[in-house]
């Protein structure tokens, strides 16, 4: 009987007389044959509780991991230490921050994806999480989807429609009350994007396949459009991260305040083209504009002079700020460019929120990365091809 | 479509049609002497009705849930020819008696697995229902698989769960189907790993290879609500009785 050895004794009164004649020699092994007639089951009969063969074989395992890993923890400590004395520090306050910095050091590499680079970490950075037993002494799977080979992902989708369902019920439930809907009864999600199908896989100790990721998505998208989805913002927002650029438009820096009181708030590393410099803006102020020591004036062409003037016109803060800045290398549109983008990052400081939104749309804090583009041989310029003649 | 002429042969007297090829156990013959039933047994298993499971439902309940539903006539596989009371507007309809009998039949089964302790894994390829499906297995503390079947889970356990794994001992079909044409692969498996399976089979389904066919509409979610609350009360008597046992067992030192 193949089904489940250690267990087939239990069962094989069962089948016998219950279900139809199986043929089996199996032999009942159990050491309490007075009471098997009355109830044959392997793992309560066992006083010694002796453990099955799935627990054993995931014992055996789990030993072997720990070994591993304690294995790899050694040599981490070693290298660690060897690194220790390279770096000719003290070993007691040499942190993993130490390092990485030692690594960068002693094997410099310009591989351009950093996860391809030399690193050393600790080994349960390394090595993936593993899943406990799944199983108890008896065999008995502890999940009850544990035959589905995933039983994280389905549960994830069991509780997305465990919630559907709810939902369901408490708008039908309001109907029949006739009440008033809620007015917050929508969701705003637009803070944030679905967990990417590798943080899932993280998250679920899993791997899910690309249709699989998609039912995910779409499971939870049905969700949130659902009435009252904000009955279930816990759930959702574990699935949820936030939006990486708007969480760093909202580091905006204090200014600081010189010894007149006046807030000011400089801006480095202003780049267009090949001009740098940086950009300070001291406000209140009456509108004055100062670029290297000059007024506006240093820009000779209009087109410049608009560049530079616009984020303080497109704000309203034209006569209420001073702009000093300091600029060098390039042409006249790459410098103005370069001072555009420095008033207006520096003005972050000193707008609303729904100016700084609109600031945003109208790209006056988008850097602009254009580089020249070099010439090519065997032609005039970048672009430009020698005059074609047919003959 | 049904040859009219068959039909009528078959419809005519339920019981002496030959179940053909059926691998299925034969229900038994119900028996009213009360003195069987009151009389105490020693064990469970000479008990024609241990956990009580005929008081669960009555055929009354089966009608109410419109079990008694079939597909079309042209759909009917000819192994189910048996279980059927007749036709209605093209469709077919079950004998709720013959049902009935087999649906106490695999009830008795259920509780009496679940009293030893065994796993028992739901089954449903049909995504209305799947979610009942799944619910009822959690709320009973038994197993659910109601998705895409891997080929090879029972076949090739070791392999697709990376370790020696314990499979059910029972399966219940909610559906057999995958869809309208192929079966589901673990009806098949479950037969070559002689795991003992029940399956609610409709008109257009084959019970050849379930231990305990129950002839039933599939489809219809209050049908299956009612299979799920009935598997989930023979499953609770079964542990409950178990429980019990363990119990008396704990404090006669049985196993001391």
């Amino acid at each position: 009987m193949p089904v489940s050895k250690y267990f087939s004794s239990s069962l094989h009164s069962v089948y016998n007389k219950n279900a139809r004649q199986y043929s089996s020699s199996h032999k009942n092994t159990t050491n309490a044959h007075d009471i098997n007639d009355q109830f044959t089951d392997w793992e309560t009969l066992n006083k010694k509780k002796s453990i099955s063969k799935p627990m054993k074989a995931y014992l055996e395992r789990a030993r072997e991991h720990d070994d591993f890993m304690k294995k790899q923890q050694i040599e981490y400590n070693i290298g660690k230490r060897h690194l220790t004395n390279m770096m000719g520090e003290d070993p007691e306050t040499f942190t993993q921050r130490d390092v990485d910095r030692a690594i960068e050091y002693l094997f410099p590499s310009g591989i351009y994806d950093p996860a391809a680079r030399p690193l050393m970490k600790p080994p349960e950075e390394v090595f993936p999480a593993r899943k406990a037993a799944e199983f108890d002494e008896a065999g008995r799977p502890h999940h009850f989807l544990f035959y589905t080979g995933k039983p994280n992902f389905f549960q994830l989708l069991f509780d997305a429609a465990e919630h559907l369902e709810n939902l369901h019920k408490f708008e039908d439930k309001v109907l029949r009350n006739k009440a008033i809907p809620e007015q917050k009864s929508k969701l705003d999600l637009s803070s944030g994007v679905w967990v990417s199908k590798d943080q899932l896989e993280i998250m679920l100790v899993e791997t899910i396949s690309d249709l699989e990721y998609d039912n995910f998505k779409l499971v939870m998208e049905r969700l949130v459009s659902t009435p009252y989805s904000y009955r279930c913002i816990d759930f959702i927002e574990k699935f949820r991260k936030p939006l990486a650029s708007q969480k760093f438009a909202l580091e905006i820096p204090k200014p600081s305040f010189d010894e007149e009181g006046r807030a000011y708030i400089t801006t480095y590393e202003c780049l267009r083209k090949k001009a740098r410099g940086d950009v300070t803006i001291h406000s209140p102020g009456t509108g004055k504009i100062i670029i290297n020591g000059k007024d506006i004036t240093y820009f000779e062409d209009i087109q410049s002079r608009e560049q530079v003037i616009f984020p303080l016109i497109f704000t309203g803060l034209q006569n209420r700020v001073d702009v000093e800045c300091n600029i060098e290398g390039g042409g006249p549109s790459g410098q103005a460019g370069a001072i555009r983008w420095g008033i207006a990052w520096g003005l972050r400081s000193f707008v609303d929120k729904s100016m700084l939104e609109s600031m945003q749309v109208a790209g006056l804090l988008t850097r602009d990365h254009r580089r020249r583009e070099r010439k090519k041989p065997g032609q005039p310029g970048a672009r430009k091809k020698p005059t074609w003649k047919r003959r | 479509m049904f040859p009219r002429i068959i039909l009528n042969r078959i419809f005519k007297n339920v019981t002496i049609i030959p179940r053909y090829n059926s691998t299925a156990a034969k229900p038994l013959e119900h028996s009213d002497n009360n003195e069987v039933i009151l009389k105490a047994k020693s064990s469970p298993l000479d008990h024609p009705d241990y956990f009580q499971v005929h008081s669960l439902f009555n055929v009354k309940d089966l009608f109410d849930a419109r079990v008694h539903f079939g597909h079309k006539e042209g759909s009917l596989n000819e192994l189910m020819a048996p279980y059927l009371y007749g036709s209605r507007q093209g469709h077919l309809i079950f004998d709720l008696d013959v049902t009935a009998e087999h649906l106490r039949r695999a009830l008795n089964f259920t509780a009496h697995i679940a009293y030893r302790g065994g796993i028992i894994c739901f089954f449903n390829r049909n995504a209305l229902n799947a979610h009942i499906v799944e619910k009822t297995a959690l709320e009973c503390g038994e197993y659910a698989h109601t998705r895409f079947w891997k080929g090879g889970i029972f076949t090739n356990a070791n392999h697709q769960f990376g370790a020696i794994t314990r499979l059910p001992d029972l399966c219940i079909f909610l559906n057999t189907q995958n869809n309208i044409l192929n079966q589901h692969t673990a009806v098949r498996d479950c037969a070559k790993m002689l795991i003992p399976s029940i399956g609610i089979v409709d008109t257009n389904c084959n019970p050849n290879l379930i231990t305990y066919p129950v002839p039933g509409n599939d489809d219809t979610p209050v049908a299956v609500e009612l299979y799920c609350k009935l598997f989930k009360g023979a499953i609770q008597r079964g542990k409950e009785a178990r429980l019990k046992f363990l119990q008396e067992a704990e404090e006669q030192g049985t196993f001391a």
